[in-house]
C-alpha cells in the first residue's frame, strides 16, 4: 500500500482560541481555573481522601468532646494526656472536636467541590454515551478479540435473527447490519453491555455522597433529640419542650411539633449473671422498661422498651439510653420536712452510685453526699461489706451531711454534686432500706429504693433519606465493580454450496478478560441450542486464531478508534 | 456432652488440631510449590506434596468448623460475640474464601500456601485474645449483630487475603524491577534472557556438553536466576520495615497488656513472625506467579471485601439507629470503620489513577490493611466507646 495522505506540515497554524480578559482579571480567572482543575484532578481526591483519613487517625488517638466530654476535661486541666501545654495547641487546632472543626470541614467541602468537578464531566460524557452510543459494527475482527467458530445447517439470515433474539434475551444492547454488496461491513449482529451500567453504578455511588449530604444537613434542621430520666412510678412525663432534662431541636423542627403523649415507666427490669464463676459473670442479661403510654387524645396502653427495640411512637423513637438506682430520700429539719424525693445518682468505678441531697429551705441549708452500694451484706459482726456487685440485694446508702451555704446558683455543680466550699462537715450515717436515723439534729430517712431509666426521644425524619442514600452507595458500588463491559459479534458467513454455515461468535472484554473466553463459549453453546434444539449434529472449532477468519481479510486491530480506549 | 466438655473440645479443636493442620497444608502447599520448575522426580514429589496440602487444608477447615459449632454449642449462642471469635471467624473466612477462589475459580491452586499461611497468621493473633465460651449482652441479642459483624468479619478476612497479594506483589515486582536494572547495566553480559545471570553456573558447565549438560546448564541458570531474584530484595530492609510495620498496629499490646513484660512479649511474638513470614516471602519470591495475576487478585479481593465492608457499614449504622437512638456518633468504633472505608476507597480510585496504580495502589492496600487491624484493636483495647463493652 502507498503512503496516500500527504505528509503532515512542520509548522501547522496555530489555532487561537477566544481571548481572555487580561490583567486581575485575567489572573483570577485563571487562578480560578487553574484550581479548579486541580481539584477536579483523580490525584488531588486522593490527597484530600489521605487528608481525611489522617484527621480521622487523629479523631481515634485523640478523646473527642462529644464523645468522652469528661476525658477531654481532664486532658485539659493536665490530669491526665500530655499536659496543659499541648492541651492548648490541641484545642487551638480543634483537635478535641475533630468532625466539628475547621479543618475537617474545610477538607469536606473540598472533596466536594473535587468530586463535584469529576463528576460533571462524567455525567456528561455518560449522557452522550448513553443517547448516541450504538454497539460498534465489525469491518474486520481483530486479532486481540475472542472468538469461537462453529458451524451450522441453519441459514445466515436465521442465525442473525436467532443470535438478536438470543442476545436481546440476555439483556445485550443489539444491533442488527444487513450487510450489502457494496458495504464492506458484513452482515452481523452486534451487541454491547456492561457499557451504561458500569459507569452509570460509578456515577450513582458517588451521587450518593449528595443524597447522603443533603439528608444530613436536613437532619441537623428537622431533627429533634431530647432524653429525660424516669423513676419507677413517677407520674411520667409529657411530650413538651420544657420536660427534658435535655433539649436539642433542629432549627426547623418547632415545639407545636410535639405530640403531647405522656409516658410512665412501670418497671424496669435488669439482672445479671449472678455466678462469679460462671462464663461471662457479671454480665447483664436483661435490660427492659415496662412502660404506660398516653396519647394526647386516646386511651393509655402499655409498651415495652427494650435495648434493641425502642418505642415508636408516630415517627417518634424513644430509647433506653441510662438506668440506675433511685433512692427515696426524706430529710426533716426541726419537724419540717425539707427534702423528699428520688435522687437518681451515677454511677462511678468501682460499683457504687454518687449523689446528692441539696436542701436549701433548711435554715442553714442541708446538703447531703450520698453513696449508694447496692450490695452490702452484713458479715457475721452486723458490719456492712460494700461490694462492687451492682445487683441491689442489699442496698446500703452511706452519707456525709453538711450544713451551711449550697451555693446553688451561684457556683457550678451538677445534680449529683455537692459544692462543699461553704458547707461544714456534720458527720457520716448509713442507713439501709427503710431506716431513720438522726444526725446533728436533722432527720434522714431512706422509705425505699427504686430503679430509673434515662430515655432518649428522638425524631429523626431524615431516616428515609439516608436510607435512599445507603441503597444508591451501595447498588452503585456493586455496578460500578461487577458490571463487566463486553462487545459481541455474530457473523453468520454461507459456506461453499453445501448449505453450510459458517458461524463467528466473536468479543471483546474490557474487564475481567480472564472468564471472558468462558463466557463466550457458553454464548456460543446456547446459540448453537437455539438454532439446532436436541440435534447434535454440530461442529465446533473454536475458539479459533486469525487463520479461521470467515472473511478472508487480515485482521485489522485499528477497526474501531473507540474499541481500545475502554476502562 | 456437658457444657465443659463442649468447650473444653472446641478449644482442643481449635488449638493445636486447627492451626497444626493450617500449618502442615501451608508447608505442604509451598513446597510443591518450589517443585514447579524441578526435574521430573522432584515434580512428582511436588504433585504428592500438593495432594497433601489439600487434604490437610479440608481437615483442617473441617476442625475449624467443627470448632466453631462446639464453641456455638457450648454457649448456645452463634461464636460472634467478642473479639477472639470474631478474627478466628475472619481466619475462617478468608482461607475457605482464599482457597475456593484459588482452586475453583481463579484455577491457582499453587498460591492456597500463602492463603493458609495468613490464616495461620489470624488464627494465632486470635489466641491472644482467646476468652472462655460464655453468654451473650441482651444489647446484642438480635438478628442485627450476626448480619452486620458476619459481613465487616468476612471482609476482614478477604482484606487480608488481598493485603497477602499486595505484598506478594510488591517483592516480586521489587525482585523483577532489580533484576531487571541489573541486566540493563553495562558490562555485565548478554541482555537476552535470565541464562546468563547466573556467571559462575556458566564458567562450570563446559561450553561444548551433551543433551544432558543442557538440561543441567539450564536448571542452573534457573537457579541462578532465582537468587538474582531474591537478591533484588534486600533481606534487612525488609525485615525491618515489616517490623515497624507489624509494630505500628502491634504497639496496642505494649500498652494494654498487664505488665510490660508480657506486653513486650506479644508485641515481639507478633512482629518477629511477620518478619519471618516476610522473609520466607522473599524466598519464594521467584515461584510467584506474574506481578499482573497477583495485582488483580489483590484488586477483585479487595473490590469484593470493600462492597461487604460497605454495607457491613450501613448495616451497623441502622442497627445503632435502632439500638442506640442515633445512625452515627463518630464513636471510636464507627471512625474506625470510616477510616478503614476512605483508606480502602483511596485503594479502587489508586488503581484508575495514572502515575499510582501498580506500586502505589499496591502500598495504599498494605497501609489499608495497616489501617484496618490498628482501629481494630486500638478502638477495642485503647479507647474506650460504645462498642466497647461487647469487647469487639
Amino acid at each position: 500500500m502507498t503512503e496516500s495522505s500527504p505528509p503532515p506540515r512542520m509548522n501547522p497554524p496555530v489555532r487561537t482560541g477566544p481571548s481572555r480578559p487580561s490583567g486581575p482579571a485575567g489572573f483570577v480567572r485563571d487562578s480560578a481555573l487553574m484550581g479548579w482543575r486541580w481539584l477536579a484532578r483523580m490525584r488531588t481526591a486522593l490527597y484530600l481522601l489521605g487528608a481525611l483519613a489522617v484527621l480521622s487517625i487523629i479523631a481515634t488517638a485523640i478523646p473527642q468532646e462529644p464523645n468522652v466530654p469528661s476525658t477531654v476535661a481532664a486532658w485539659r486541666a493536665g490530669e491526665s494526656g500530655p499536659g496543659t501545654t499541648a492541651s492548648a495547641v490541641l484545642d487551638a487546632i480543634g483537635a478535641y472536636d475533630v468532625y466539628g472543626s475547621a479543618i475537617f470541614l474545610a477538607v469536606l467541602l473540598a472533596l466536594y467541590i473535587s468530586l463535584t468537578g469529576c463528576l460533571i464531566p462524567r455525567i456528561r460524557a455518560w449522557i452522550r454515551l448513553v443517547r448516541t452510543s450504538k454497539p460498534p459494527i465489525a469491518r474486520h475482527l481483530g486479532a486481540n478479540d475472542e472468538r469461537q467458530v462453529l458451524a451450522t445447517s441453519a441459514s445466515v439470515d436465521e442465525v442473525h435473527d436467532t443470535a438478536a433474539r438470543l442476545l436481546s434475551e440476555q439483556r445485550w444492547r443489539v444491533r442488527r447490519h444487513a450487510g450489502g454488496p457494496d458495504d464492506p461491513r458484513p452482515a452481523q449482529v452486534a451487541a454491547e453491555k456492561g457499557l451504561w451500567t458500569r459507569e452509570g453504578g460509578s456515577l450513582i455511588f458517588h451521587l450518593s455522597f449528595y443524597v447522603l449530604l443533603g439528608a444530613i444537613v436536613f437532619g441537623q434542621l428537622a431533627t429533634f433529640e431530647g432524653q429525660r430520666g424516669l423513676v419507677e412510678g413517677d407520674p411520667g412525663f409529657r411530650d413538651t419542650a420544657v420536660s427534658y432534662w435535655s433539649y436539642s431541636p433542629g432549627r426547623w423542627f418547632g415545639e407545636e411539633e410535639h405530640d403531647g403523649w405522656r409516658l410512665e415507666l412501670d418497671e424496669f427490669h435488669v439482672d445479671w449473671i449472678r455466678d462469679p464463676l460462671a462464663p461471662g459473670a457479671g454480665q447483664p442479661t436483661v435490660f427492659r422498661s415496662d412502660v404506660t403510654v398516653t396519647p394526647p387524645d386516646g386511651e393509655p396502653f402499655a409498651a415495652v422498651i427494650d435495648s434493641n427495640r425502642p418505642l415508636n411512637l408516630d415517627g417518634t423513637r424513644i430509647t433506653q439510653l441510662d438506668w440506675g438506682y433511685a433512692p427515696r430520700v426524706v430529710v426533716e429539719v426541726d419537724g419540717q420536712v425539707v427534702h423528699d424525693a428520688f435522687l437518681t445518682p451515677t454511677l462511678v468505678d468501682g460499683g457504687f452510685y454518687r449523689g446528692a441531697v441539696k436542701a436549701p429551705a433548711a435554715e442553714p441549708d442541708v446538703g447531703l453526699d450520698l453513696f449508694l452500694y447496692p450490695f452490702a451484706p452484713d458479715d457475721e459482726d452486723g458490719r456492712p461489706i460494700p461490694t462492687g456487685a451492682p445487683w441491689a440485694e442489699a442496698p446500703l446508702l452511706v452519707l456525709e451531711q453538711f450544713r451551711g451555704d449550697l451555693q446553688l446558683g451561684a457556683t457550678q455543680q451538677t445534680v449529683n454534686e455537692l459544692d462543699t466550699g461553704a458547707l461544714d462537715p456534720e458527720g457520716f450515717a448509713a442507713l439501709r432500706p427503710g431506716q431513720t436515723i438522726e444526725v446533728e439534729g436533722v432527720t434522714i430517712s431512706f422509705p425505699e429504693l427504686r430503679q430509673w431509666v434515662g430515655l432518649q426521644v428522638s425524631s429523626r425524619p431524615q431516616v428515609p433519606f439516608l436510607l435512599l442514600a445507603a441503597v444508591l452507595l451501595t447498588g452503585g458500588l456493586i455496578a460500578s465493580l461487577y458490571a463487566y463491559r463486553r462487545r459481541v459479534w455474530v457473523l453468520a458467513v454461507e459456506e461453499g454450496s453445501e448449505g453450510r454455515t459458517l458461524v463467528t461468535v466473536a468479543g471483546r472484554a474490557f474487564q475481567r478478560p480472564e472468564v471472558f473466553e468462558e463466557e463466550l463459549a457458553d454464548l456460543a453453546e446456547a446459540l448453537v441450542g437455539a438454532l439446532e434444539p436436541g440435534s447434535p449434529d454440530r461442529t465446533r472449532t473454536g475458539p479459533a486464531g486469525p487463520d479461521h477468519e470467515p472473511e478472508g481479510r487480515a485482521p485489522d486491530p485499528d477497526r474501531t478508534p473507540s474499541a481500545r480506549g475502554g476502562a | 456432652m456437658s457444657t465443659d466438655q463442649l468447650a473444653e473440645l472446641s478449644r482442643l479443636l481449635y488449638f493445636p488440631t486447627t492451626l497444626m493442620l493450617y500449618l502442615g497444608a501451608a508447608v505442604a502447599y509451598l513446597y510443591a510449590l518450589t517443585t514447579t520448575v524441578g526435574r521430573q522426580d522432584e515434580r512428582d514429589r511436588g504433585n504428592l506434596a500438593r495432594r497433601l496440602g489439600g487434604v490437610l487444608a479440608v481437615a483442617g477447615i473441617t476442625a475449624h468448623v467443627a470448632h466453631e459449632i462446639a464453641r456455638g454449642l457450648a454457649q448456645d449462642r452463634l461464636p460472634l460475640g467478642n473479639m477472639f471469635e470474631v478474627t478466628s471467624l475472619m481466619a475462617l473466612v478468608g482461607v475457605v474464601t482464599g482457597l475456593v477462589y484459588l482452586q475453583f475459580i481463579r484455577n491457582r491452586p499453587e498460591l492456597n500456601g500463602f492463603v493458609l499461611v495468613t490464616g495461620s497468621l489470624v488464627l494465632g493473633m486470635a489466641m491472644l485474645m482467646y476468652a472462655e465460651p460464655g453468654p451473650l449482652m441482651p444489647i446484642l441479642d438480635t438478628w442485627w449483630r450476626p448480619f452486620h459483624v458476619s459481613l465487616l468479619v468476612g471482609a476482614m478476612g478477604i482484606f487480608a487475603a488481598a493485603f497477602v497479594f499486595n505484598g506478594l506483589y510488591l517483592l516480586r515486582d521489587t525482585a523483577e524491577a532489580a533484576v531487571a536494572t541489573q541486566r540493563s547495566q553495562p558490562g555485565r553480559g548478554s541482555t537476552v534472557g535470565a541464562a546468563y545471570i547466573g556467571d559462575v553456573a556458566d564458567a562450570r558447565t563446559g561450553p561444548d556438553g551433551g543433551p544432558e549438560d543442557d538440561e543441567e546448564r539450564e536448571r542452573a541458570d534457573l537457579l541462578a536466576y532465582h537468587r538474582a531474584l531474591r537478591a533484588g530484595i534486600p533481606k534487612v530492609k525488609l525485615a525491618v520495615g515489616t517490623f515497624v510495620g507489624t509494630g505500628l498496629v502491634s504497639w496496642v499490646w505494649l500498652t494494654t497488656a498487664d505488665t510490660l513484660a508480657a506486653g513486650l512479649t506479644r508485641f515481639l511474638t507478633v512482629n518477629l513472625v511477620m518478619v519471618a513470614a516476610a522473609l520466607l516471602a522473599r524466598w519464594f519470591v521467584p515461584f510467584l506467579p506474574s506481578t499482573a495475576t497477583m495485582d488483580g487478585l489483590a484488586h477483585r479481593l479487595t473490590a469484593f471485601a470493600f462492597v461487604l465492608w460497605t454495607v457491613g457499614t450501613i448495616a451497623g449504622a441502622m442497627w445503632a439507629e435502632v439500638s442506640w437512638g442515633r445512625f452515627w456518633g463518630w464513636d471510636p468504633k464507627e471512625t474506625g470503620a470510616f477510616l478503614t472505608w476512605i483508606t480502602y476507597a483511596g485503594y479502587l480510585h489508586a488503581r484508575a489513577t495514572r502515575g499510582v496504580k501498580g506500586r502505589g495502589a499496591a502500598w495504599i492496600g498494605i497501609a489499608a490493611f495497616i489501617v484496618l487491624m490498628g482501629t481494630y484493636l486500638i478502638a477495642n483495647y485503647v479507647v474506650v466507646g460504645l462498642h466497647s463493652y461487647a469487647d469487639l
